[in-house]
């Protein structure tokens, strides 16, 4: 174990910011701190680092208690990354990295070869030799966060620790420093606990979540476990969005009082067609999707009305007459361009019989492939060969609703 | 097709490209150093030959009598003032720099020197207060520093509760005028005479420059120099930042009032005795900043010491000789070499820590 803490209460001068925090902390772990803006991540990141005097418990690094520990000592064990902007003058990245050999060099702070060693080796495992010798000023963000990074392994510590290590960084970056830290916990040993805004990225990297709402520890333990929608949704107070186990992200929710339409979709052909959709405001009705299909899985997460049939299993008549009667309903069905396989014969049923009632059907389809499902009522489908088109043309008829409604 | 020449040199090379510039800079400013120094004592109202000089500061005779009377009673003692003087201000000034994290701030920026002024002010003006007035130089420079010490103390005070720069320097200047606001007062009721030798104190001058106030200046300032050369190490962990200084295993307290007694300690003897002398504190840390090419403290302090003593001796050598024989203030020559250094330096970009 290399930190524990015992009832840390944080915060600053009287105003408590989280209180009775206990947590461990073990060799090689990738722990990630996750809560809304201002619930006191870096409150406590700032604590356990002794940057900030605790308001009430106490932390242990490696069984000493932090407060007794000088200075010095802490920084052999424990190294940071903070996230305010830092103005390092006139120095190159390969200096800032040298200044991670503080408590290891003499009273002067010459360098001796192993420090100049060390800070190579640093350099390396960021993947940031090249730009060693250029001023740290100068850099773009995400080589900055690779340098301060750098810096803080040159310390050699056996703790990092880390204020939102990603923010700012592009997508790349994003990935290349949640890696570097995976690769630390597990090739180096080292225990790593950062704060992180990213849920998708710190359920795929780390070995454990601490959830931090409303002045208390909401919930701590592997992402897997504790990552689940409901949690999520009330860590943030989302009301507009939902995380998804599944897919391992957010999903921005449709808007219930929206235009409503009835997408036909499976085997992920209605994965885009639902995120487009809500986009634009529509609420979205789909179906007959099977509980074993990725679109099952999107659909529910953009809050979509769905008509589902049990994995593995066909679909039922029963199942397809609560789909009837949900088209019944709107006025546009969309055709995602679903593979057809033995199983979801009756969603073919469903575009003819849309198409017979005469409502505006859209189609990502060929008009080959159409007239090959739906014979001479394909001439009747609305194509569209890209996204663009498909909105414009959903968007098109909607309008014309509307004005033919105000006329009459 | 030709292949892009890319320029990559090993780290090694790099670090042994960078020690040869630092060594080159610190020998042209060394090489100045020296050059300011022998000017100074071979120029001035008599002209003294090269010859005459070398022979005569090795201790021998020179070709006419007055030339060892001038060189040792007048001229060495002042050309020494302006190099101690001109180094402590300006290691004085990168000390607060760093401090502070602003690279415009000097010891005359944050009110240090008006507050020696004012203590000075109070000794040298105040007879009707504190009944004696103070003359023995060894006073008046205790009277500076503690002058400086008291602002210092008030911005300290308030930088332990403020963490905002910016309020922070306002505090500091504001204190400044708080002083000079003062001093006011006191030359208000003074007596003439004694206002005029304040006033003239005030503009700066190493003239007068006796070898016991040279002694004192060396013994302390270069004690003090050496202490400041000893803090290089957390100095460069401060550029940072506090809080990354403080996870690197700095004790920021302790650094803290190092920083703040030797930069205030500095300012002061050399306020006490050459009066206040602008600009050299906050324009030559960016001249050796620039030169380098490097924050690293532990290059920049010599730098600052030698660049320092180059320029300061440089104005003094104008301020003489300008307008001879009528002797400008030492501020006049720094302010003009030192105020648009600075804004070339802000319009620039350049200015850093």
């Amino acid at each position: 174990m290399i930190l524990r803490t015992d009832k840390l209460t944080v915060g600053y001068g009287k105003k408590i910011v989280v209180a009775d925090i206990n947590v461990m902390l073990m060799k090689g772990q990738f722990v990630c701190l996750l809560g809304p803006n201002g619930s006191g991540k870096s409150t406590i990141l700032k604590t356990i680092v002794h940057i900030l005097a605790p308001l009430g418990g106490e932390v242990y690094l490696n069984e000493r208690e932090i407060s007794r520990m000088t200075n010095q000592d802490m920084a052999k064990t424990t190294a940071v990354v903070l996230t305010e902007p830092i103005s390092a003058g006139l120095l190159t990245a390969y200096d800032v990295v040298m200044l991670g050999r503080y408590p290891h060099t003499g009273f002067m702070g010459k360098p001796a070869v192993k420090d100049n060693e060390k800070v190579i080796e640093a350099l390396k495992m960021v993947n940031a030799e090249n730009i060693a010798q250029r001023y740290f000023s100068e850099l773009s963000d995400g080589e900055k966060q690779k340098t301060l990074l750098a810096r803080a392994l040159a310390q050699e510590p056996q703790l990092i620790v880390l204020d939102e290590p990603t923010s700012h960084l592009d997508a790349r970056h994003r990935i290349e420093v949640m890696l570097i830290l995976r690769q630390l916990t597990q090739e180096k040993g080292v225990t790593v606990i950062a704060s992180l805004h990213d849920i998708d990225l710190a359920m795929k990297a780390c070995d454990v979540a601490i959830l931090i709402k409303d002045e208390h520890i909401l919930a701590c333990g592997t992402p897997e476990d504790v990552l689940k929608e409901d949690l999520v949704a009330e860590l943030y107070g989302m009301e507009k969005a939902t995380f998804s186990g599944y897919l391992g992200g957010v999903e921005l929710k449709g808007n219930q009082a929206g235009s409503r339409i009835f997408v036909v979709a499976g085997a992920g052909s209605g994965a885009s067609v639902y995120r487009a959709l809500t986009k634009h405001g529509f609420f979205i009705i789909t179906g007959v999707l099977s509980e074993n299909d990725i679109d099952f899985h999107i659909a529910a997460a953009v809050g979509a009305t769905v008509v589902k049939s049990p994995a593995y299993d066909v679909i039922s008549q029963n199942t397809y007459a609560d789909a009837l009667k949900l088209l019944d309903g709107v006025a546009q069905v969309i055709d995602a361009g679903f593979p057809v396989g033995a199983m979801n014969q009756p969603n073919l049923d469903l575009i003819r019989w849309a198409l017979d009632k005469g409502k505006t059907v859209h189609t990502l389809r060929s008009e080959a492939e159409a007239e090959a499902l739906y014979g001479a009522n394909a001439a009747r489908l609305v194509y569209s060969r890209d996204f663009f088109e498909l909105m414009s043309a959903v968007r098109r008829v909607v309008s014309t609703d509307h004005n033919h409604l105000s006329r009459t | 097709m030709t292949e892009p020449v890319i320029n990559t040199i090993t780290t090694e090379v790099f670090l042994a490209r960078r020690w040869k510039r630092f060594a080159l800079v610190l020998g042209l400013f060394a090489a100045g150093v020296c050059l300011f120094l022998l000017l100074n004592i071979v120029l001035g109202s008599v002209t003294i030959p090269l010859g005459d000089t070398v022979r005569v500061i090795f201790g021998g005779a020179g070709s006419d009598e007055a030339y060892s009377a001038i060189i040792w009673n007048i001229r060495l003692p002042r050309a020494l003032g302006a190099v101690l003087g001109g180094a402590a201000l300006a290691v004085s000034g990168l000390l607060l720099q760093v401090f502070f994290r602003n690279p415009i701030v000097g010891p005359f920026v944050l009110g240090i020197s008006s507050g020696a002024s004012f203590t000075v002010a109070l000794a040298m003006l105040g007879s009707y207060l504190i009944g004696v007035t103070v003359v023995s130089s060894l006073a008046l420079s205790l009277a500076a520093f503690i002058g400086a010490l008291l602002v210092m103390g008030v911005v300290l005070m308030v930088a332990s509760k403020i963490r905002d720069i910016i309020t922070l320097l306002v505090i500091g200047l504001m204190t400044g005028y708080v002083a000079s606001a003062l001093s006011s007062f006191l030359i208000a009721f003074a007596q003439s005479e004694n206002v005029h030798r304040f006033v003239i104190w005030t503009m700066g001058s190493f003239s007068g420059f006796r070898w016991e106030e040279v002694r004192l200046l060396a013994i302390i300032g270069i004690i003090l120099l050496i202490a400041s050369y000893l803090l290089a190490k957390p100095l460069n962990a401060f550029l940072l930042g506090e809080d990354y200084a403080r996870s690197m295993g700095v004790n920021v307290k302790r650094f803290r009032y190092m920083v703040v007694f030797i930069s205030c300690a500095l300012a002061a003897i050399v306020t006490a005795f050459a009066g206040p002398v602008a600009f050299i504190g906050l324009a030559v840390p960016h001249l050796a900043r620039l030169s380098l090419g490097t924050s690293d403290n532990r290059i920049l302090i010599p730098a600052s010491i030698l660049a320092g003593a180059m320029i300061t001796s440089l104005c003094d050598l104008l301020a003489r000789m300008l307008f001879a024989p009528v002797e400008l203030p030492v501020s006049a020559t720094t302010a003009i070499f030192g105020a648009p250094m600075v804004i070339f330096f802000l319009i620039k970009g350049k200015t850093t820590i």
